[in-house]
């Protein structure tokens, strides 16, 4: 009880009760004397009694207020200082020159602050610059598993995975097993895993003391569970620093399958082609050495040598021919392409010109399919146009591509000197910025072309480079009529929160989202159009899990009509064969679980889920965010909300064969909706309520805007 | 008065072939170890026809023949390549560079013949 009486209080009620203590005491003292004295003493003790009661009262009154004024009130206020300063503003300043009769109390207890001040900011510095540095231990090591051709996984000492990398599920052919928290045994066979692990524990438990690192790691040979791969790996147990103890281990490993084949393959060649010229050549030789050391007397003897002579030629020559021919088929390039639309590559070119006003860089000509790693690519047509801006004072370029039976083509053309073929051959020596450490000649070799320079008509030079025709066929590449954009849907009812419930508490940063795109057939669900591929990544605590993705083509049951294959590059016979959306969208759902559902233009990808989830015997009752409602909600300056126009606001690259690939959308709506939480945040919008509350209104804004 | 070829290559033992072959045919022929030899040459007098290996010393091959492109003078010079890199990417390279005709290693000597007579015979043709 008396805790919570404040400080002053207290004072003022002991005080207090001095005060009423005078007049009683004072009282009752006066009124024993007045009964012992003579006469008539009550006036005078009434009046000099309650006169001195008085004084005393005031005297009393008097100091209590500079006790309040002087040591309650600073002492109160000092406290309530140190509270502000402990709780929340290390900046806040302790003033005591109110308490200057509290004697040294302020000026200790203001030392004691600034210290305290200090050493909490200096914690603070020190969490953030660890956090930093491990967010960037972190990227690098991401950079580094993304970057390595090995599969790498990690798991725990219970074998259930931590971390693996992109190449891991492609070397194991799969996409939904494999995931973080999931028992790797549910791929892969158990057995090598669990012997190999116990044999590296007791070795390490035997041999702690001179723990060689070397003899924490064994090779081990495993085979997927279906028996379908046979894999070489290497396993490292993981120590732990501090108690030594072992927390997990690194696999690291490769698909041996096809290297063996092409090395069989290769063997194979050389040993039939060293068979194949030992023949021709001990022949040719034979009859040389007979020619020119005892050459025959008579005319029919010495042709017959010649005619052996020619005949063994000929056979040598058509036999290095088969061998040429053979060995390019072996070494075809292993490095990854992938068809792409020029329009995007050369955009992606153009866009990296756009800040620099010395150089002007325009796209010409019909756009049309072709085949090739667009990043490396693009890096050296970058790098060649900037060696013609220095080298040759060009200083516009047109870029265009064309296609012949065989063979497409990337065309750079300025006005000006044409680039003999030693100054090309120059710049191909010199590793390229941005071309993934790779000098101009590999990117050809690896494409398996060459560049060269021309002169073509009106005193132009065209530096060209040959490229594949696209694998797959993409109808009606040629065709320049503009591509229908999607319209934004505002069916909202879709977008309603059925009962989100305590969701809508939550914080943005602590949701799981599953961002996701479908493609389609056409705009109309209503009419008859249909999906033919659904994707989605899920983001959890902030990352996108890009290694465990959802991407699956499916079969609309119906024809996909040529404008569809234009804009998503998926055609009839891609689709064909592929599992129906009956079986492709239980395993959607189950991929989704119970995160939020993010799409850019929501409702239009709902509207399409939400036909078919009947026939599935499924419901999409999941939160849904749109993120082109939280672009229009941060971004309300502008009516450009496409996903290519926010990408680009928040600088997040699409690379030029993915856009309109389900994946590829998905994948930049999270690092869209990723900056949009930052945003938000800016806005007083944090949790998912509020963010679905903002959604509304905006819808409700366009729904009026519509109505004019 | 005899056309003239001048054979461009730095291995003596094709050249031995070529110069016979050529000689055979009846026409002047000069001979040249590397690109510098090769271009001096064909300014000095202009042949009619250059047999030119790709991968010669100092300059290659692409680089003589678009240096005999590039000046008018020599716009009656015919140029067929000959080279051991057999992709259809370089044979394309050489013809985009303002060659006439291609042969790749080993090729049959009477087809060579055939070619650079059809050449010289005005038919220029940049078949294959």
């Amino acid at each position: 009880m008396g805790e919570r009486l404040s400080l002053r209080l207290r004072f003022f009620l002991f005080f207090a009760l001095i005060i009423v203590a005078v007049p009683v005491l004072l009282g009752g003292g006066l009124w024993l004397a007045s009964q012992r004295l003579e006469g008539n003493p009550v006036p005078p003790l009434v009046l000099f009694g309650g006169a001195a009661g008085m004084a005393l009262i005031l005297l009393i009154m008097w100091v209590w207020q500079m006790f309040d004024a002087n040591i309650a009130q600073p002492i109160q206020s000092l406290v309530r200082d140190l509270q502000t300063l402990m709780h929340a503003n290390l900046k806040h300043e302790i003033d005591i020159d109110k308490g200057r009769y509290l004697g040294l109390l302020g000026p200790v207890v203001r030392e004691i602050a600034d210290s305290f001040a200090t050493a909490r900011r200096d914690v603070a510095a020190e969490i953030e610059s660890a956090t930093r540095s491990l967010d960037e231990q972190r990227s690098q090591l991401e950079a580094l598993l993304r970057e390595l051709s090995q599969g790498v996984i990690v798991c725990n000492s219970n074998h259930r995975i931590l971390l693996y990398n992109r190449r891991a599920l492609q070397i194991l052919g799969v996409t939904e097993e494999i995931g973080l928290g999931r028992p790797l045994f549910s791929v892969l066979n158990q057995q090598p895993f669990t012997l190999t692990l116990d044999r590296l524990t007791n070795r390490y438990i035997e041999n702690q003391a001179g723990a060689d690192p070397d003899r924490l790691m064994s090779n081990l040979v495993f085979a997927k569970k279906d028996g379908s791969l046979i894999l070489q790996g290497r396993m490292s147990l993981i120590v732990e620093d501090a108690d030594k103890s072992i927390n997990g281990y690194v696999l690291t490993f490769d698909d041996v399958t096809t290297e063996l084949q092409d090395l069989i393959k290769s063997d194979r060649l050389m040993r039939s082609t060293l068979e194949g010229l030992r023949h021709p050549v001990a022949n040719l030789r034979a009859a040389v050495e007979m020619l020119v050391d005892m050459p025959p007397e008579e005319e029919q003897g010495r042709r017959a040598f010649e005619n052996v002579l020619t005949e063994e030629a000929m056979t040598l020559s058509s036999e290095l021919e088969r061998f040429g021919e053979e060995y390019r088929a072996i070494v075809t390039s292993q490095w990854p392409m992938s068809d792409v639309h020029s329009g995007n590559l050369l955009n992606a070119l153009t866009r990296r010109f756009r800040d620099d006003e010395s150089i002007i860089c325009d796209v010409t000509g019909d756009p049309i399919w072709l085949r090739c790693d667009s990043t490396t690519i693009v890096a050296l047509l970058d790098h060649a146009i900037r060696k013609a801006l220095i080298e040759l004072d060009a200083n516009t370029f047109l870029l265009s591509a064309r296609e012949s039976e065989t063979r497409t083509y990337i065309d750079v053309s300025w006005k000006g000197e044409v680039a003999s073929p030693s100054m090309i051959e120059r710049w191909l020596r010199e590793p390229i910025e941005r071309g993934l450490g790779l000098t101009g000649e590999e990117i050809l070799e690896h494409h398996k072309s060459e560049a060269w320079c021309e002169a073509a008509a009106s005193s132009q030079a065209r530096l060209r480079i040959p490229l594949l025709p696209a694998a797959s066929k993409h109808s009606q590449s040629t065709s320049t009529a503009p591509l229908p954009i999607r319209l934004e849907f505002y069916d909202f009812n879709l977008l309603k929160p059925a009962e989100i419930g305590e969701m809508a508490q939550r914080g943005l940063r602590d949701l799981t989202y599953v961002v996701f795109d479908t493609e389609t057939t056409g705009l109309e669900p209503s009419n008859g159009d249909e999906i033919i591929q659904i994707a989605g990544v899920r983001i959890l605590n902030g990352r996108v899990l890009t290694g465990e993705a959802f991407d699956h083509l499916v079969d609309p049951g119906r024809r996909v009509p040529p404008l569809a294959t234009r804009i998503t590059g998926i055609s009839q016979e891609m689709v064909n064969g592929k599992p129906p959306i009956k079986e492709v969208l239980p395993r959607f759902k189950d991929y989704v679980g119970d995160a939020v559902l993010v799409a850019h233009n929501a409702a239009f990808d709902m509207k399409f889920l939400q036909l078919k989830q009947d026939a599935c015997g499924l419901k999409f009752d999941n939160p849904v965010l749109d993120t082109v409602l939280l672009s229009a909600i941060v971004h309300d300056h502008t009516n450009q909300h496409t996903l290519d126009a926010v990408a680009e606001r928040f600088s997040i690259e699409i690379p030029p064969e993915t856009r309109h690939t389900a994946l590829g959308d998905s994948l930049a709506t999270a690092g869209v909706l990723l900056k949009l939480i930052d945003l938000l945040e800016v806005h007083n919008i944090r949790t998912l309520g509020e963010a679905i509350e903002a959604s509304n209104r905006i819808v409700e804004i366009r729904r009026r805007q519509a109505k004019y | 008065m005899p056309k003239s070829v001048l054979v461009v290559d730095d291995e003596p033992n094709i050249m031995l072939s070529l110069e016979y072959l050529m000689k055979r045919a009846g026409y002047e022929v000069r001979l040249a170890r590397d690109g510098d030899e090769a271009l001096t040459s064909v300014l000095e007098a202009p042949p009619d026809l250059v047999l030119l290996d790709i991968n010669i010393p100092k300059r290659n091959g692409y680089e003589v023949c678009q240096a005999i492109r590039s000046n008018p003078d020599l716009s009656n010079v015919r140029i067929l390549m000959v080279t051991a890199k057999g992709r259809e990417v370089e044979i394309e390279k050489g013809l985009a560079l303002g060659a006439d005709g291609y042969a790749t290693k080993p090729f049959s000597t009477k087809e060579l013949a055939e070619r650079v007579a059809k050449l010289l015979n005005g038919s220029d043709a940049a078949d294959e």
